[in-house]
């Protein structure tokens, strides 16, 4: 279904981390414009979803660009500048997911969809854990602030809409794939 | 609907810039002032006023960016700065010198409880929250233009003339050349699903359901877009994408002007350290007029 060579960074890993990116970014803009009510002060970006599951369908560099680049774009499209430090916390969350293609056989069995999203929540704890402990430096917000207003809700957040969102892209694909036989 | 950027073709000083000059500009300011931890308002005010000055140098029209600036003065305003007045923390520690002269006291209730406490506002915070918002805006000032005012057909070209290799300046390139299509997919997809009843406004259920319910929106844009992929790569194979040194059709050379700015970018970013690290400036502390404004 994929080429299991985890760091090979070629003209795969070029095309779906720019198509990654694109739609990280397209998606984001999109629940900018029409945010999705949640509780609290999460709010949920199902463009996270997406980025998680490009990662684990094409690797880590594909995760990394998704997410670095994506983030940019859609910050860039709603017209909120340039955060750095939240773009790296995005690619890091996309590449750490995707150490998960490694492990994936079949997008459609459902321990394998247990570990696309086992090591995507890891990667949404490490990247938005850095975006928000750099937020102290570059914000310059305290510790709690980083850690209560910043982490839990986007962590929770985020975590929700992979649990949900992520399974089905993952079938999906695997009869997208299966049909055009690669 | 087709999204496509905000970029328009302006004659002004700053579109005359090569973008190398512009982001590795923004990057000398973002270090100048995170890197030596620079906290001293003589510092902060003159970098908030050379970005102020460059942002209206690039005359965007207010209609384009009053979304971007609704959103930077909540965050800068009432997340950043009221934080900054009450806890006075995540700066030096001398922020919250119990020394500082009290102005007043909020009272903080947790509800349905007799529990509570007053948090002092000092003068002390008060700066503190001035110079933290002050020294936010002028990171953001500086990256708000960007889109506005960078073609977006020469980002590939700037990242790859600024070391970035083939691959990661051509993943850039093809990010910005597939934004506007699927934008234009997703709101196909969008109409589509409306003329088959699909309410998108109206999402209801609990947090799962409404999750559940982007589905049609999503699977079909990204199941599409990984098709156009395979498409793609064929084409780049067959043009041996990968196999020697790629050549980019615009180039990108630097005017006198833009190694003006960049001496100017680099220079703040060693006086900034020199200060901090030689002489010892560039720290936090209250100014006499300061306190001697709000404490009669």
């Amino acid at each position: 279904m994929n080429d299991k060579s985890t760091w090979e960074f070629g003209t795969r890993q070029v095309v779906y981390g720019a198509i990654g990116a694109a739609l990280y970014g397209v998606f984001s803009w999109a629940t900018n414009i029409f945010p999705l009510p949640a509780a609290g002060n999460i709010t949920f970006r199902p463009a996270v979803a997406v980025l998680i599951f490009f990662g684990a369908a094409y690797g880590p560099w594909v995760g990394l660009l998704a997410g670095f680049i994506g983030n940019t774009l859609g910050d860039a499209l709603s017209g909120w500048g340039f955060y750095w430090n939240w773009s790296l916390g995005n690619g890091l969350m996309g590449m750490i997911a995707g150490l998960a293609m490694a492990a994936i056989h079949d997008f459609r069995a459902r321990s394998d969809i247990i570990k696309a999203v086992g090591w995507g929540a890891a990667g949404i704890a490490v990247g938005m854990l850095f975006a928000s402990l750099t937020e102290m430096f570059v914000g310059g917000i305290d510790f709690k602030t980083a850690l209560v207003g910043y982490f839990t809700p986007a962590f929770i957040g985020n975590l929700i809409v992979t649990v949900i969102l992520l399974p089905i892209l993952m079938i999906a694909f695997a009869a997208v794939a299966a049909r055009r036989g690669r | 609907m087709l999204v496509t950027w905000k970029y328009r073709p302006r004659n002004t000083f700053i579109q005359r810039l090569d973008p190398r000059t512009r982001l590795i500009f923004m990057v000398c300011i973002i270090f100048a002032l995170t890197i030596p931890d620079i906290w001293d308002f003589r510092i902060i005010l003159p970098l908030l006023l050379i970005s102020l000055t460059l942002y209206l140098l690039a005359r965007i029209e207010w209609k384009d960016v009053k979304r971007a600036w609704l959103y930077i003065f909540i965050l800068v305003f009432f997340i950043v700065g009221l934080n900054g007045l009450l806890s006075g923390r995540g700066g030096p520690s001398s922020v919250t010198d119990i020394s500082s002269p009290v102005l007043f006291e909020v009272p903080i209730k947790i509800p349905f409880t007799e529990l509570g406490w007053d948090i002092p506002v000092t003068v002390s915070k008060a700066w503190f929250a001035l110079n933290q918002m002050s020294r936010m805006l002028c990171m953001a000032i500086l990256a708000i233009p960007i889109p506005y005012t960078v073609d977006p057909n020469i980002y590939g070209t700037s990242f790859k003339r600024m070391g970035a290799s083939d691959n990661v300046s051509f993943t850039m390139d093809l990010a910005f050349r597939f934004l506007p299509t699927f934008a234009r997919d997703l709101m196909i997809t969008m109409d589509a699903q409306r003329a088959r009843g699909y309410e998108m406004d109206k999402l209801k259920g609990g947090i799962i359901a409404r999750l559940q319910r982007l589905a049609p929106l999503i699977i079909p844009v990204v199941m599409q877009s990984t098709v156009t992929g395979e498409e793609v790569i064929d084409a780049m194979d067959l043009r041996a994408f990968g196999t020697g040194r790629r050549t980019w059709l615009k180039d990108l050379k630097y005017a006198p002007r833009d190694y003006i700015v960049l001496g100017i970018g680099v220079a703040i970013f060693i006086t900034c350290c020199i200060l901090k690290w030689g002489f010892g400036i560039g720290g936090f502390f209250v100014p006499e007029f300061f306190t001697r404004l709000l404490v009669r």
